[in-house]
């Protein structure tokens, strides 16, 4: 008896997994279908699992050059645009942060920089919800000329990610044993010198961590995208969901192709933090 | 090769003196072994020689020069540390090179200098390997290695032995040794093993509390200790002590404790609390001049010697090693006495020795 209960126990627990992978999963996979089906089977009763007849025709759609287009009455946004604002808004932002927040980090660690509390005051940035920064930054970008700019959403990504950025790091860097530089010191390297042989070389998997993390963040951004732009610039999950106000009349398929497109990056950097987050914390076969 | 000399040295983090004051000097060519128990500011110590720490106060001289403000980078030392520090993203070959590197030789002489040192510590064939795959000896030896390839005048060591097995812990013993002997630099070695201390130092550097408490050649402060730290530090098993009391008589001193009495010749002075410390090593099983009757509470043989606890009526017992052939047994009733010419005194509320 004992033998069977032994077999059966992880046969209901991977029947409960697969089933909850399936809840979880399930979303996305409409998601992806609906990108691929025409307008005709959109919203049909009973649903079809499967295209009936793929097509590419929403893709093409989005992707053609151009702002927006009406069609029987639906607009069709283009997504060229939004999917390089994304880039460079999320691109630079996450860069900015990770150098900035990984030069405190090392200094904190290793010097106190800014005293015992420092990393917690930082930490406090996100203790404030964003919709409550959103209208007073606003104001100060009125102001300053930030509003509707790259530069503008640029810096408060860079702020908003920096507590991740400083936290994560200092976990990696702490990995790093001082006597590690400390010998580097001794055999008469430089402060710069160290950082480049030593120091950066050991944190160089926390580093893309750390970058795909806050880049996923970014990416997905809409709260203060949509407060702190307008025309000139517009990320991808604003354009995703002006669709929610077209006119009249929802344009599920094209939606659902820049809901594909844009969940594709997240999902790759996905796969690669977890193939680095192995390899950041495999130094921990360092002697102490 | 150059002398090292320290003055006045302290070291304060927030509300601990690490190191307090401390003069030192140490000739060119020695092998120096700073002893003590963790917190006693030996490494301390050794990271202000070396320049990781900034001394609070104080000098420290290397050759000539007064290198209290220079980077480590400029006082031409070699250092191996505790956790060896080697670096894990190089090959053995690469972290050999790192200080020629730094240095910017020429490529050539840096290859044909680390093949050269490799040899001479038995590591040319890890050179393609990555410091996580060496066993502990031959991460020690690749240590050693990267700090000898510049042949700097002086060779600081913060307990490098320690992360090794007890048998290959003895072997780098002689080895490193041998090595001293070999390169006749200035060796300054921490450790809290006092039988390292013992074994390699040319002259022992007792630390307790960040002060120096003795400096001395090993035998000299095993039988000659000047407090009763030092006496309790080094030896094992440690020096038996008995608290009591010094009394003044027509010729020496009687020290008397519960169920003991001891008459010393030499000892002058008043009436005073004392403790008597005698070694293991001293304590016979037979009859003396003065001789306590004990009972064999314990017997721990160790091969060539054998300890024996003797419960003498005293408020702790008394070990004694004596020879293996000694036939000892749990229960007997035995005559205990001192080598008189080996007991110590020391004040019963300072620590300090009596002189006798």
């Amino acid at each position: 008896m004992r033998h069977g209960r032994r077999a059966l126990f992880p046969l209901v627990r991977h029947a409960l997994l697969l089933a909850w992978t399936a809840v979880t999963l399930f979303p996305i996979y409409w998601m992806v279908m609906t990108s691929f089906k025409h307008a005709g089977e959109w919203v049909t009763w009973p649903p079809r699992w499967f295209p009936h007849e793929p097509t590419l025709v929403n893709y093409v759609k989005i992707l053609t050059p151009g702002t927006s287009t009406f069609e029987l009455g639906r607009q069709t946004l283009k997504i060229l645009k939004p999917i390089g604002d994304s880039l460079i808004v999320s691109g630079v932002g996450s860069l900015l942060a990770v150098a900035l927040g990984s030069a405190l980090a090392y200094s904190w660690a290793r010097f106190g920089t800014g005293g015992r509390n420092y990393p917690y005051n930082i930490l406090s940035i996100r203790m404030v919800p964003p919709i409550v920064i959103a209208v007073p930054f606003v104001v100060y970008f009125v102001t300053l000329r930030l509003l509707d700019t790259y530069t503008g959403l640029i810096l408060v990504y860079v702020a908003t990610c920096l507590p991740y950025v400083i936290w994560m790091m200092l976990a990696f860097v702490e990995e790093v044993p001082v006597e590690l530089e400390r010998a580097a010191r001794l055999m008469g390297a430089s402060r710069l010198r160290v950082l480049r042989s030593v120091v950066l070389p050991l944190t160089a998997s926390g580093l893309v961590v750390t970058f795909l993390f806050v880049f996923i963040l970014n990416w997905s951004e809409l709260l203060l995208a949509i407060t702190l732009t307008n025309t000139e610039v517009s990320t991808l999950p604003i354009t995703l969901n002006k669709f929610q106000s077209a006119n009249e009349g929802r344009d599920y398929g094209p939606q659902a192709a820049i809901g594909t497109l844009a969940t594709l990056p997240v999902v790759v950097m996905g796969f690669l933090i977890q193939k680095h987050l192995l390899r950041g914390f495999s130094f921990g076969l360092l002697r102490k | 090769m150059a002398s090292i000399r320290i003055e006045r040295l302290t070291k304060v983090f927030g509300a601990t003196r690490a190191v307090d004051g401390i003069d030192l000097a140490i000739p060119d060519g020695e092998f120096v072994v700073l002893v003590g128990p963790s917190g006693c500011g030996k490494t301390t110590t050794l990271n202000m020689i070396a320049g990781l720490d900034t001394p609070t106060s104080g000098d420290i001289w290397i050759g000539d020069a007064r290198v209290t403000d220079w980077e480590p980078g400029e006082r031409n030392l070699g250092m191996v540390f505790q956790s060896l520090a080697l670096f894990p993203h190089m090959t053995v070959f690469d972290n050999i090179a790192f200080p020629l590197r730094i240095k910017r030789a020429a490529p050539e002489a840096i290859a044909a200098r680390v093949r050269a040192v490799s040899d001479t510590v038995h590591v040319g064939h890890l050179l393609d390997k990555r410091p996580a795959t060496l066993s502990g000896g031959e991460a020690q030896r690749v240590a050693l290695a990267r700090t000898l390839i510049v042949q700097p005048s002086v060779f600081l060591m913060d307990e490098p032995l320690s992360s090794l097995d007890a048998k290959l812990r003895v072997e780098m013993r002689t080895e490193l040794k041998r090595l001293h002997a070999a390169l006749r630099s200035t060796f300054v070695y921490v450790t809290h093993d006092q039988a390292e201390a013992m074994t390699m130092a040319d002259r022992i550097v007792v630390m307790h509390q960040g002060r120096i408490q003795q400096v001395g050649r090993p035998l000299e402060v095993y039988s000659d200790p000047v407090n009763r730290f030092v006496a309790g530090f080094f030896g094992v098993p440690a020096m038996n002590f008995v608290e009591g009391e010094l009394r003044p008589e027509p010729e020496g001193a009687r020290f008397v404790a519960q169920a003991l009495r001891v008459t010393l010749p030499g000892y002058r002075g008043g009436s005073a609390p004392a403790v008597l410390g005698v070694r293991p090593e001293h304590v016979r099983l037979a009859d003396g001049r003065e001789s306590w009757p004990a009972t064999v509470s314990l017997v721990e043989p160790l091969g060539d010697e054998t300890l024996v606890f003797l419960d003498y009526g005293g408020p702790s017992s008394l070990v004694a090693k004596v020879d293996a052939e000694e036939k000892v047994a749990v229960g007997d009733r035995r005559s205990l006495t001192f080598r008189l010419d080996r007991v110590v005194l020391f004040d019963g509320k300072t620590g300090g020795r009596i002189p006798g």
